[in-house]
């Protein structure tokens, strides 16, 4: 009898803890979008995604829009794993490198019928456009660019006679070396806080003397990097970054800790980056944070900065496709994309540019070989690996470019 | 009675049938799926159309004519060697030393045994990561400012792949200890004193004692806990991708699962992953099937 009361009890109890948890998810009764965007936007502008948010639940009565911010290491194996599960987010952002391998796997959904429902779709950035373009067929808005930009400290390049942004490279790394000095009682202290494995920034200095990448030739790939010019920028910037990094092995990853964290932190001089790393230079130095086009070795004018940016796109796996693009017309509105630009970043269309630093330094820009295996080059690390090598010593520049350039070919060249 | 005789032939049987459905539901259709998988070309165009074309073993040749592949092994059986060697050293120390000590020392040390076992690898790699962090960590400023044994100075620990893996290993064999060392006292406490005694008064050194005593009772239970200390270790995947960094894993570092990750999921060529995933099963099966029989002979002799 003991044992039946008990199992009435239990079950009664299960009952109701079923209730009660079924009971507020049946009360929401709507529809949820799933958006990925990367942790660029929680960081620098989680206003405009709320903006967003707000003005498609106005309008999409009973639905819901679910933020997923992803990190951009992983991304695209967490992206994998929902597709392998159908179970892909409604939106996703892209970097404007990861889109050929899936739109050339036909995973994103055609969008060129409803161009004309994004803002100033007329008028995309080129080379934006560009990256979300397969085949003749759209397949993603694009979000925003950045180019790079010297973000500084006004007091102490002033307090070591320097007024003006540099001229030319030779006479920005003078300033550095000279400020790097005048802090020198600064433990630690770098005139510019470079990681010698961020391969955006390196491989300017081989655009900057005419080198590149790789090209392709007869229908095969062939890597570029131990070319005569391409050479000639390497050398350039490993002599920039010895002679600005107090300890330069310990400088080869620059994202632990990040850079802007050095400069908040007043350890460094300079960082070299996307314009929005004034977000987070610290309280403390807000009132001498400048920012100034990177110089080339050619006298006035701006070092290739790598164009990067971010596209949205619609996997074809979504049900809510319509809402899906309705959301992002949102998230690309004029309105937003001015905001973003205010933040540092350049707009998504060219009716929008403006004069900033970030925008003048994008004049000269560069971007990856356009190859449908690009993407594993870089989750290989390849680029990485290669500076690696060079910096610390291990190989001369020339053999460790003869290294990558086999190793870029080879995975390029992949059936 | 009679009841007993007439089942006895399918009673075992239904028995054991819920436990086998289990392990074919939860264990066989993986296995199916993975070997399925390795004969197919399966890329991000196969994903998205979620149909794969069999290929028979070209998965497999292109693996075994990968010589990154046999770097890689080299790499990780060298590193599973040092990682259950210096396991098992230090956590059969640890026991010794658990034995010889007064009750609330014991008690003191198991509870930080236990919390040390019950750390997350995740969270374990955070606090390693920013212990070791070259600008901001609490071992470069130790060995610089405090024991001035050096300098340490913005030291990049994760320079070399030597010494990223020292990094892992500390990390590696610090979290499996306790398991050792709990383990291995456990089965002290089985080994029976009578037997010690007698070799005392024969005139045994400590280290003859252990050796000849009390390692002999003890055999099976190293025996076990090696073979399982070699199937993690070879497969171990967090502490190394987080710890050196996901942005830091390159061909002269990868560990059989890291090249596994970035062969089959960085690239997408999820047929390859699977064939790797199948070589490594095999190796590790291979690995410790010696001290499975080993483990087994010495049960039966006991």
């Amino acid at each position: 009898m003991r044992y039946r009361v008990l199992a009435v009890v239990a079950a009664a109890i299960t009952l109701s803890a079923v209730v009660a948890t079924t009971a507020p998810s049946s009360k929401a009764a709507g529809h949820t979008l799933t958006v990925w965007l990367q942790v660029d936007a929680q960081n620098g502008w989680p206003e405009l995604v709320a903006a967003a948010n707000n003005a498609f639940e106005n309008s999409h009565n009973g639905w819901k829009v679910n933020i997923q911010y992803q990190q951009w290491n992983d991304h695209l194996q967490k992206f994998d794993a929902t597709i392998a599960g159908n179970d892909t987010p409604d939106v996703i952002e892209m970097g404007n490198t990861d889109m050929t391998a899936y739109m050339a796997a036909g995973e994103f959904a055609n969008l060129g019928p409803y161009k004309s429902s994004f803002d100033n779709s007329a008028k995309w950035l080129g080379g934006l456009k560009a990256s979300s373009t397969f085949d003749g067929k759209l397949y993603g808005v694009p979000y925003y660019a950045g180019s790079r930009v010297i973000t500084y400290r006004t007091d102490l390049f002033k307090k070591a006679g320097f007024a003006k942004p540099p001229k030319s490279m030779a006479q920005f790394q003078r300033e550095l070396v000279k400020v790097g000095k005048m802090q020198s009682h600064v433990k630690g202290f770098a005139p510019m806080y470079v990681g010698g494995e961020d391969w955006f920034t390196a491989l300017g200095w081989v655009f900057d003397y005419g080198g590149s990448i790789a090209h392709k030739s007869h229908g095969k790939w062939v890597g570029t990097l131990a070319s005569k010019k391409s050479l000639a920028g390497l050398r350039r910037f490993k002599a920039f970054f010895r002679a600005t990094q107090p300890r330069s092995s310990a400088r080869l990853d620059g994202t632990n800790p990040f850079p802007y964290t050095v400069f908040s932190q007043g350890r460094t001089a300079a960082n070299y980056g996307p314009a929005w790393y004034t977000c987070c230079t610290g309280k403390k130095y807000a009132k001498v944070v400048g920012q100034f086009v990177m110089p080339s070795h050619t006298k006035g004018k701006p070092i290739p900065g790598f164009l990067g940016g971010s596209d949205l796109a619609v996997p074809i796996q979504s049900n809510s496709q319509a809402q899906a693009r309705a959301w992002i017309a949102d998230f690309t509105s004029t309105a937003n994309e001015k905001a973003l630009q205010k933040k540092g970043n350049i707009p998504n269309a060219t009716s929008l540019l403006g004069n900033s630093v970030n925008e003048r330094a994008a004049a000269r820009s560069w971007f990856v070989p356009q190859a449908k295996h690009w993407i594993n080059v870089q989750t290989g690390n390849i680029l990485k690996t290669f500076l690696a090598q060079f910096l610390t010593g291990n190989l001369s520049v020339k053999k460790a470019a003869q290294v990558a350039d086999a190793n870029i070919a080879q995975t390029l060249n992949e059936p | 009675m009679t009841g007993r005789r007439i089942a006895g032939g399918s009673v075992p049987y239904l028995l054991v049938l819920p436990v086998v459905l289990v392990l074919a539901a939860i264990l066989g259709y993986p296995i199916y799926y993975l070997v399925k998988l390795s004969l197919q070309k399966y890329g991000l165009l196969e994903l998205v159309q979620h149909h794969g074309e069999y290929i028979g073993l070209d998965n497999f040749r292109t693996v075994l004519h990968d010589p990154v592949f046999w770097h890689v092994l080299l790499r990780t059986v060298v590193f599973t060697a040092v990682n259950v060697g210096l396991t098992m050293v230090l956590g059969t120390l640890g026991a010794l030393l658990l034995v010889r000590v007064s009750t609330w020392v014991r008690l003191l040390l198991t509870t930080g045994l236990v919390l040390v076992w019950a750390m997350p690898p995740v969270v374990a790699v955070q606090v390693w990561s920013w212990m070791t962090n070259s600008e901001n960590g609490v071992l470069n400023y130790i060995l610089t400012d405090v024991l001035h044994v050096g300098n340490y100075f913005q030291h990049n620990w994760y320079e070399t792949t030597f010494s990223q893996y020292s990094m892992v290993t500390s990390l590696v064999v610090w979290g499996a200890i306790p398991f050792v060392t709990i383990t291995v006292y456990a089965a002290l406490s089985q080994v029976p004193h009578e037997l010690v005694e007698a070799a005392q008064i024969d005139g045994a050194r400590a280290w003859r004692i252990f050796k000849d005593v009390t390692l002999t009772v003890l055999m099976p239970v190293p025996m076990l806990l090696t073979s399982l200390s070699i199937i993690w270790d070879f497969g171990v995947f967090t502490q190394p991708y987080l710890l050196i960094g996901p942005g830091q894993q390159t061909t002269s570092n990868y560990l059989m699962s890291t090249y596994l990750y970035f062969e089959g999921f960085g690239k997408s060529d999820f047929g390859i992953g699977a064939a790797i995933s199948i070589l490594m099963l095999a190796i590790v099966a291979a690995l410790s099937v010696v001290y499975v029989r080993r483990m087994l002979r010495v049960g039966e002799e006991a």
